[in-house]
């Protein structure tokens, strides 16, 4: 019974684990040689292995760093925010979408939108000779700040994300707050419970998991930014608005450093998978 | 100024510059061009032409295949250097040349081509002395000023008062207004100045000059004439590094003192191509230098109705050196896994010739042309006149200029001074950072 129960499981993991060894072991076995090659585009078929020089160049460069930190602070920032506009509409018009579901239909369309052209977009919309924003608040106020300078872009850039991706938060969270038994809400009715100690003590730890999931994904949306970005800003004025894959997109097409471009995304992919799988065995020791 | 659609659609045309591919699927020869604007026009103009010929078999009749703007020269870079063979023929730029020789071969031009082109351009194809490309257009400067705003103020005795202040104020000297033709780079700084509300609030225009500050590599080339007109170079006669010097300094600090009195947009650290060429065609800009690309549209009354009728261009300022205006071309070369290399060659020769760079030229391409050969054309086309005149005057391709890393030259200049304007280092700083980065790169 034993033998014939892992026979069934190996023939059924085999075609995701071929699946994951061709699409994504290969790539990961040439970027591992890479990283340690001094490598370019005319030398791509004969990498030249010379050592860890690629991972010295990476974590001694100072844009790698400012890299990191900005993608850090946006990917915390508009996850934060996200989550708590997503939370907030999902509660505060499930009134609404209880009687009327078609409204929500609205709130997704930032969603259908592609991220570069969403930074298109802005670039049009917050341009001060062609853009509607900057236009009329030179005409009601006489002047407009500068969305894309160097003190504002991040702000700006983290409310286009914020703008663009706060209805993905606000479904899980109506998913959420929907799922919430009826009888719970009564039943604390009765007890004498105000609305606002039915969502602090009932509702919000019930949708806590998913709160977390929403941070989560919210986060590695953010912290791997770079269409609307990119399309809005480039990197920024003296670098100031590159994120991680922006540092690496320019590492390896703008300066041809193809070496230290995949050592920075091996040392990405190796924080990435150390993070996950810590948070992965802190959820299981919860569970126990 | 009233907020306007099409002024906003214009924008984002010019924004999206690049159309999507036509299909080439089955191509026999096929030809990877430079998608969208008069270049493509051009493009599909000669390509037809060409084909219509009978002495081009089935075989070897030309296919044209675009994609967009955006990454392209990545995208070629990816796909020479994977060895595709999905086209025959590829675009290529001075700047690129370098990168992309490795995995081109040289072409055989026609005949004509040295009468053609002249020898300076030409060699805006050249790579180790090889011709890598048949040059299609050129690329360079102009300087962009508002006829109707200079001639009130040179005729005004109350303004060219005013005028002497400001310039007095800020750049220590007392000027006097000048022909656009005979600016040296105080006499625009004091124009822009003039003609900024901030500095002066009885300026007709929100803004004397609009700079485009982005951090890209484009707009380096568009700032380093303010450079290299004080004898600003990449590079000495020896190979040494030679930008922490007095002109790189001058040219900085002129585009810093600007941005800071706000006599350009305050998003200006965000600008490109088309931001600029919105703010001066809504008409409160008064002077820009901008590529020689914008000047269809922005005198044209049709399609920008604020400034049209009055623009007009002449070549970039003066500096204490030279007059002078990056030059860069485009061009179409061979692929060296190309497919159908016999007919790709043969298109490439028939390009080179007098009869296709005309029908190039009439069809809106920008071709540099001597001026027996642009003659021929002067009347449908003025401005390739203008072109070939600057080109041979001012022209310039800094040393190093068309290496093989001198994208990422242009790239790291690009970090570091717009670090330096935009007060994030100071010009020390990103001077050391820069002789440090090209002397790596340039080695």
């Amino acid at each position: 019974m034993e033998a014939t129960h892992r026979t069934e499981w190996t023939l059924l993991a085999t075609p995701l684990v071929a699946f994951l060894l061709v699409c994504l072991g290969f790539p990961a076995v040439v970027n591992l040689v890479y990283s340690v090659s001094q490598i370019s585009f005319a030398t791509l078929r004969q990498p030249e292995i010379t050592g860890f020089g690629n991972f010295v160049a990476v974590v001694s460069d100072t844009a790698f760093w400012r890299a990191n930190w900005f993608s850090l602070r946006f990917g915390l920032l508009t996850a934060l925010l996200e989550c708590l506009f997503g939370l907030g509409l999902a509660v505060f018009l499930a009134p609404l979408f209880k009687e009327r579901s078609w409204p929500i239909a609205i709130l997704m369309l930032p969603l259908m939108v592609a991220p570069a052209l969403m930074g298109l977009m802005y670039r049009l919309v917050l341009h001060e000779f062609a853009g509607p924003v900057p236009h009329y608040l030179w005409a009601w106020f006489g002047d407009s700040p500068a969305f894309l300078g160097p003190n504002s872009a991040f702000w700006t850039l983290t409310a286009v994300e914020t703008l663009q991706w706060t209805p993905f938060a606000f479904l899980l969270f109506h998913m959420a707050y929907q799922a919430i038994p009826t009888e719970l809400r009564e039943a604390a009715a009765l007890d004498g419970a105000t609305g606002l100690a039915r969502f602090w003590r009932i509702e919000l730890p019930l949708m806590l998991p998913t709160a977390v999931a929403a941070l989560l994904i919210r986060f590695i949306d953010g912290f791997r930014v770079f269409d609307n970005v990119y399309v809005l800003t480039g990197s920024g004025a003296g670098g100031s608005t590159t994120s991680l894959s922006i540092y690496i997109y320019e590492a390896f097409f703008k300066q041809g450093a193809i070496g230290k471009a995949v050592a920075a995304s091996v040392i990405l992919f190796a924080a990435s998978f150390a993070v996950l799988y810590g948070l992965n065995r802190l959820a299981r020791r919860r569970r126990r | 100024m009233t907020f306007s659609a099409a002024r906003a659609s214009r924008f984002l045309c010019t924004v999206f510059a690049a159309g999507v591919a036509a299909g080439a699927a089955q191509a026999e020869v096929t030809v990877l061009g430079w998608p969208g604007g008069p270049e493509e026009t051009a493009l599909r103009a000669v390509a037809e032409a060409y084909n219509a010929r009978p002495e081009v078999s089935g075989d070897n009749k030309v296919e044209l295949l675009f994609f967009n703007r955006d990454g392209f020269w990545d995208k070629l870079q990816a796909d020479l250097a994977a060895g595709s063979d999905a086209f025959d023929v590829n675009l290529l730029a001075t700047y690129s040349i370098g990168r992309y020789a490795p995995f081109m071969e040289p072409v055989e031009l026609s005949g004509e081509a040295q009468d053609l082109y002249g020898e300076a351009v030409l060699s805006t194809m050249q790579f180790d002395g090889r011709q890598y490309g048949v040059p299609t257009d050129l690329s360079l400067h102009f300087l962009y000023y508002r006829k109707d705003l200079i001639d009130a103020l040179m005729a005004d005795e109350t303004a060219k008062a005013r005028y002497a202040e400001i310039s007095e104020e800020h750049l220590g000297r007392k000027l006097e207004p000048k022909d656009p033709n005979d600016w040296s780079w105080d006499d625009y700084a004091a124009t822009a100045l003039y003609f900024t509300q901030a500095v002066n609030p009885d300026s007709p225009t929100r803004y004397g000059t609009v700079l485009q500050m982005k951090n890209l590599l484009f707009n380096i080339m568009v700032w380093q004439s303010t450079a290299r007109s004080e004898g600003g170079d990449w590079r000495d006669a020896d190979g040494r590094i030679t930008v922490n010097s007095d002109a790189f300094r001058k040219g900085l600090e002129l585009y810093k003192m600007l941005y800071d009195a706000g006599a350009t947009p305050r998003d200006s650290l965000s600008y490109e191509f088309a931001e600029a060429n919105a703010a001066f065609a809504s008409g409160q800009v008064a002077a820009m230098v901008q590529w020689n690309a914008a000047a269809a549209d922005l005198t044209s009354a049709e399609k920008s109705p604020a400034v049209g009728e009055v623009t007009a261009t002449v070549a970039p300022p003066a500096g204490s050196e030279s007059r002078a205006t990056h030059i860069h071309g485009l061009g179409l070369g061979l692929n060296k896994s190309a497919g159908n290399k016999d007919g790709a060659k043969a298109f490439l020769e028939w390009l080179s010739t007098r009869q296709a760079a005309i029908a190039y030229a009439k069809a809106g391409g920008a071709p540099a042309l001597s001026p027996q050969a642009v003659s021929e054309i002067a009347e449908e086309r003025p401005d390739l006149v203008q072109l070939g005149e600057y080109a041979g005057a001012f022209g310039y391709v800094m040393n190093g200029g068309a290496s093989a890393n001198a994208l990422a030259v242009y790239e790291l200049q690009a970090k570091e001074f717009t670090g330096y304007w935009s007060g994030q280092q100071d010009l020390d700083t990103a001077l050391a950072n820069v002789e440090r980065g090209m002397a790596e790169l340039l080695k």
